[in-house]
């Protein structure tokens, strides 16, 4: 909300400064974004009255001013083709400064030499009030010699105030002017706006208009007033530079007339042509549903029959608070017109804007609630302005029809609830401050006071509103120091999630993953990328219904595409190391049954990145195993033991493809990409992991088991294993085999080659066996060990 | 006799110059071999013994002793000079570049809101506040109902909204998850919610996607002052130094009164009016609060005529981006590698 600081201080007399009356908007709640001085750098300009103009005696295109500024006389040279002698201009000076803030000097045009410059409309720094091309021309009534910025207007500061939603009256130069009374005891009113008198000499309405009527409680009142014999033309041009400042361009004395009522009053107004409605009354009533109308925008809707309509002779004439019809917009030769000034229910207003995509300055403020107080008086305000500006002849008379409600709000506030909120007990204090902001006191008790909240305030309905009042006013900084809560309470609880987060994080940091955090929408093509078949319940993702774009538009079912895009662009930007990269989120699957679930996730990504070479040789790069030592290591770090199957996956190399699994139940992947998805990507090889966080969730605390005090004793197996057959399985034999002697089994040897069968892999183990309560023998090992080898040659192992 | 002290004499001579030319284990084992071996010079001297007189025999014989337990003496100590040097030689020529990169993986790259989501939550759980987490597809129940903004409350604008064809949404803030706790664990309750939250909006300072922390205390007699102690705690401890802080009134539908929490700009304090984070207003705004509103209690389940409190709510990325000097908040959720990585020390 732009508020113009000269504006304000029309209408009160404020006993502080600019800056301290922003600082202290800003602290009560109504922030000030910004203080701009939109002429800022403008300066010396003078009203100068053209006391000769004459053709340049060389150049034909120039004319030669002969202008008294009131220190003199100069002559000075102009383009400008609207003037004539005895027309009053602004004019610099040489050393005057622009708008923009160029200096002006002294110019030779042939033989004449033009001391500085009269100046249009976009010099002053106001394009918008210019109301011809050429130099602005000021009224007959602008006092030769004084300083132009002044006597226009164009010192004016311009306060860029942020409201909050709840303070629909405070979208008005009224509205701010009753907060700064509150907030600075000793402000005076000079000029109050909700004041303004009905018009003198009041006419009879056309005997033929019939009437308003209300067939919707959406709509409480509804005034109108009629202006006749309008002479079309622009408004002052002090009235023009106000509105331009305010961000609302000027258009014409009727348009701006509504539009100053709205930015002084706060309340929207629209204007029909009397001429043009079909029938000489008016009717508001709920849509049709399907009914159509035809904006002032030129676009077309279709309403519903929750819609508020204002219509005439039975058609639409406006969206009720939204936007006014084509059909009865007002013309160039227009010269009678309705103005609406009515109350709307800020619910039905904002559905319908909001429907249909309008966000007019009527529709922005009804959705806020206007004071329904104001329609009257925003009728007097345009209606004054008209004749003062000589814009119409006749005067106004108002119409109005009205179901409202008298529902006068009344709320109280104790010195209970002041001291437990506010830690002050100080009811007058706390009156006072609701008095200034227009509140009445109706009622003062032992410990209780009690109020009549002003028609503006709709804002305020139980004592907290009132406390809020209060604590703003006072203000929260200085009248309390910061204390903690009273009640002693023992340390919080992160959670297991946090927990376990953080010990998953310090593992994989400390082997060396980056961690990323990816947006939680994907674009739809991920399935395609992963292979996912339709069956595949990843493959069917939430969907927005108002996504920001394509490539955000579905809500992830899989970590993998984000990361994958990481390494991907990693290495496009010309990263060449490889990449690590993990991420802790959630993802969001389908369920069979309808809705969907949220599952905490933890994934990484290894790519071993363009430049592979090491310097410590090949068997340092990152593979399935150091992966695999990766995921170990972070269940370890919850105490967890994870099982790893050989598995498939759409997106899995197939054959270096892993289901992890806990106590039997699969809780993610660990895989190597499929070698076309790595192609697709340009990147290989890409080996990544997903588990779900709920296995990890629980804390576990590590059990611990004391050590034999007597030696192990260890022996070696060294076996063909076919390939395909799992190492573990060849481990589990052994160690049901040898029961609980055998302590341990550590594969140390691994080799495919000369002497190995065709599809078998040499595989070589060191078993320890030990017991707890003595020294084992050599020949009960070699006993024990024996049975172990025999087993596992009935089981078809090849022995060496 | 004094034949053979003088003969002794130039054996220990000869003993003296050949060990101190010895250079290498074998040479000392020559030297030891020459001198002490069984046809060595000492040893046949001593062969010689039996041919003296028997009066000089016991002088004769401590003479040869001395002189042999000297020169084994000598072949030690001289044993250990050589071998030390050897090793050391050895070791010489096994040195390494230490200057060489490890083996092993370097330390990662923890994400920044991350790292500041742990540093806050920990430092709230100090203060009595436990984590409590929701649902980020939410019901319009939750994200605005129960928090006193009903349907065509002018205050949904503030929060642009991503919507699901079935009328769930993504939560624009971590504050459903106060209502969720009130009506899950009851009053009294202190609760802090970090989360990812959701607005559909997206330029240079805003993502579509940021985390949130909400907090919320509901007890008994609480004021405005718990409220600034416990903000206050938070952001000195989260900045490692006391920081001036501003409370400004303000407007959230479900806290009433409302208020906004500005603190010291921690780049110049102040200081600087061309100031790039505080944009020379001295403030930055980092919190969001107020007095829950009774009407939200209600939703939760609480009588306000019996309980109060106070919520507030955070945004971590602009946390993270002010303790770590961050300047784009969107390039924090591009997976860039070298960025993320560009904070770890080397």
């Amino acid at each position: 909300m732009l508020i113009s600081w000269n504006m304000l201080n029309d209408i009160i007399s404020i006993p502080a400064s600019l800056e301290e009356v922003a600082e202290r908007l800003t602290l009560t709640g109504c922030e000030v974004e910004s203080i701009e001085y939109p002429c800022r750098q403008l300066k010396d300009v003078r009203i100068a009255l053209i006391e000769k103009l004459e053709k340049h005696p060389e150049k034909d295109l120039l004319f030669v001013a002969a202008v008294n500024d009131g220190i003199g006389t100069a002559v000075v040279v102009t383009a400008a083709p609207n003037l004539s002698a005895g027309d009053r201009v602004p004019y610099g000076r040489p050393g005057a400064v622009l708008a923009d803030g160029s200096v002006l000097g002294t110019r030779s045009f042939g033989s004449v030499e033009s001391q500085g410059m009269l100046l249009s409309a976009e010099e002053l720094g106001v394009p918008e009030a210019a109301d011809e091309f050429g130099i602005l021309r000021l009224s007959p009534d602008a006092p030769v010699g004084e300083d132009a910025k002044k006597w226009l207007g164009l010192d004016d500061a311009v306060l860029d105030l942020s409201i909050t939603p709840n303070r629909g009256d405070l979208l008005s130069l009224l509205g701010v002017a009753r907060e700064v009374y509150a907030l600075f005891p000793g402000t005076e009113w000079k000029n109050d706006p909700a004041q303004t008198p009905a018009p003198a000499e009041p006419k009879e309405w056309p005997s033929e208009f019939r009437g308003i009527t209300l067939e919707d409680d959406g709509c409480r009142k509804y005034c109108l007033g009629l202006a006749t014999g309008l002479v079309p033309g622009v408004s002052p041009l002090r009235v023009r530079i106000a509105l331009s400042f305010l961000g609302m361009r000027p258009i014409s004395n009727m348009v701006d007339a509504t539009n100053l009522a709205m930015l002084t009053l706060g309340q929207p107004t629209h204007a029909f042509d009397a001429g043009r409605l079909a029938a000489p009354e008016i009717t508001v009533r709920p849509a049709v549903q399907g009914e159509t109308i035809r904006t002032l925008d030129g676009k077309s809707h279709s309403l519903q029959d929750t819609d508020l309509l204002i219509t005439s002779g039975g058609n639409p004439i406006g969206i009720a608070g939204v936007m006014g019809g084509e059909n009865s917009e007002i013309l160039p030769e227009t010269r009678s017109v309705y103005i609406e000034s009515a109350s709307f229910d800020a619910i039905r207003v904002s559905r319908t804007s909001r429907r249909l995509g309008i966000n007019s300055e009527a529709a922005f403020r009804y959705a806020r609630t206007v004071d329904s107080a104001l329609a009257e008086i925003a009728l007097n305000y345009i209606a004054n302005l008209l004749k003062e500006w000589g814009s119409a002849q006749s005067a106004y008379v108002i119409r109005s029809a009205s179901s409202e409600r008298k529902d006068q709000v009344t709320v109280s506030i104790t010195g209970k609830m002041l001291q437990k909120i506010l830690l002050t007990g100080d009811l007058d204090e706390a009156s006072q401050i609701l008095q200034r902001l227009g509140l009445k006191e109706i009622a003062a008790e032992e410990g209780k006071r009690t109020f009549n909240v002003p028609s503006w305030r709709p804002d305020i309905t139980i004592e907290e509103d009132l406390l809020e009042e209060v604590g703003r006013i006072r203000g929260y900084n200085e009248t309390m120091e910061p204390r903690l809560p009273q009640v002693l309470y023992g340390r919080g609880d992160i959670g297991s999630v946090t927990r376990l987060k953080g010990d998953i994080r310090r593992t994989l940091l400390s082997r060396g993953y980056v961690e990323l955090v990816n947006y939680s929408f994907l674009s739809p093509s991920f399935v395609k990328l992963l292979r996912l078949p339709e069956n595949d319940r990843r493959a069917r993702p939430l969907e927005l219904a108002n996504p920001l774009s394509g490539e955000q538009s579905v809500m992830r079912t899989i970590l993998l595409p984000g990361l994958l895009r990481s390494a991907e662009q990693t290495s496009l930007a010309g990263w060449k190391s490889p990449v690590m990269v993990f991420e802790l989120g959630r993802v969001f699957l389908p369920l069979e049954e309808g809705g969907h679930e949220e599952i905490e996730r933890i994934a990484g990504l290894v790519y071993g990145g363009r430049d592979p070479r090491l310097p410590y040789g090949p068997q340092e790069a990152d593979d399935l195993f150091s992966l695999k030592g990766d995921i170990l290591a972070l269940a370890g770090s919850r105490h967890v033991s994870l099982q790893f199957v050989q598995g498939e996956e759409p997106f899995g190399h197939g054959g270096q493809t892993a289901g992890i699994e806990k106590d039997g139940r699969k809780v993610g992947y660990l895989l190597r990409l499929k070698p076309s998805i790595e192609r697709d990507l340009d990147c290989a090889p890409l080996y990544a992991f997903e588990l779900d966080l709920e296995p990890f969730e629980k804390d576990v605390l590590p059990s611990f088991r004391e050590s034999s005090q007597f030696p192990p004793v260890y022996r070696d197996i060294s076996l063909f294993v076919p390939s395909e057959s799992p190492m573990e399985d060849v481990v589990r034999h052994m160690r049901e085999e040898a029961g609980e002697l055998l302590r341990n089994v550590r594969l140390f040897d691994i080799y495919v080659g000369k002497g190995v069968p065709e599809g078998h892999r040499s595989l070589a183990f060191s078993l320890a066996y030990q017991r707890d309560d003595k020294t084992l023998t050599d020949s009960e090992v070699d006993g024990v060990h024996a049975c172990v080898r025999k087993k596992l040659e009935a089981l078809g192992y090849i022995l060496r | 006799m004094t034949s053979i002290l003088g003969e002794l004499e130039i054996i220990e001579k000869n003993f003296a110059e050949r060990l101190s030319g010895a250079a290498s284990s074998d040479e000392l084992q020559q030297v030891k071999v020459a001198f002490l071996g069984k046809k060595g010079s000492l040893t046949s001297f001593l062969k010689k013994l039996g041919s003296l007189p028997t009066e000089e025999r016991p002088a004769a014989g401590e003479a040869i002793n001395s002189l042999r337990d000297a020169m084994e003496q000598r072949l030690a100590s001289k044993k250990t000079q050589i071998e030390e040097a050897e090793s050391a030689e050895e070791e010489r020529k096994n040195r390494l570049d230490v200057t060489l990169p490890p083996r092993s993986r370097m330390w990662g790259g923890i994400h920044p809101v991350a790292q500041l989501t742990q540093d806050v939550v920990e430092i709230l759980a100090g203060l009595g506040f436990s984590v409590a987490l929701g649902p980020e597809i939410e019901d319009d129940f939750h994200n605005f109902e129960a928090l006193n903004i009903p349907a065509s409350h002018p205050a949904r604008d503030m929060q642009d909204t991503f919507y699901f064809p079935d009328g769930k949404l993504l939560r624009t803030h971590t504050s459903p998850v106060q209502v969720r706790s009130m009506l899950r664990f009851g009053a009294p309750i202190r609760i802090v919610c970090p989360g990812k939250v959701y607005r559909r909006d997206s330029d240079p300072t805003h993502s579509p996607m940021f985390h949130q922390l909400e907090g919320l205390l509901v007890e008994k007699d609480i004021s405005v002052a718990d409220m600034k102690g416990c903000l206050e705690a938070l952001m000195e401890a989260l900045f490692g130094r006391s920081l001036k802080a501003r409370y400004r009134a303000s407007y959230f539908p479900f806290t009433e009164p409302s208020l906004e929490l500005d603190i010291e700009c921690v780049e110049c304090s102040g200081k600087n009016p061309s100031c790039r984070i505080c944009k020379g207003t001295g403030w930055l705004e980092v919190a969001g609060l107020g007095m829950v509103h009774p009407t939200v209690l209600r939703y939760g389940g609480i009588d306000p005529q019996v309980y109060n409190g106070f919520a507030w709510g955070v945004g971590l990325d602009r946390l993270a981006m002010l303790k770590y000097k961050l300047t784009d908040l969107r390039v924090l959720f591009e997976g860039n590698v070298p960025y993320l990585l560009s904070g770890r020390a080397l």
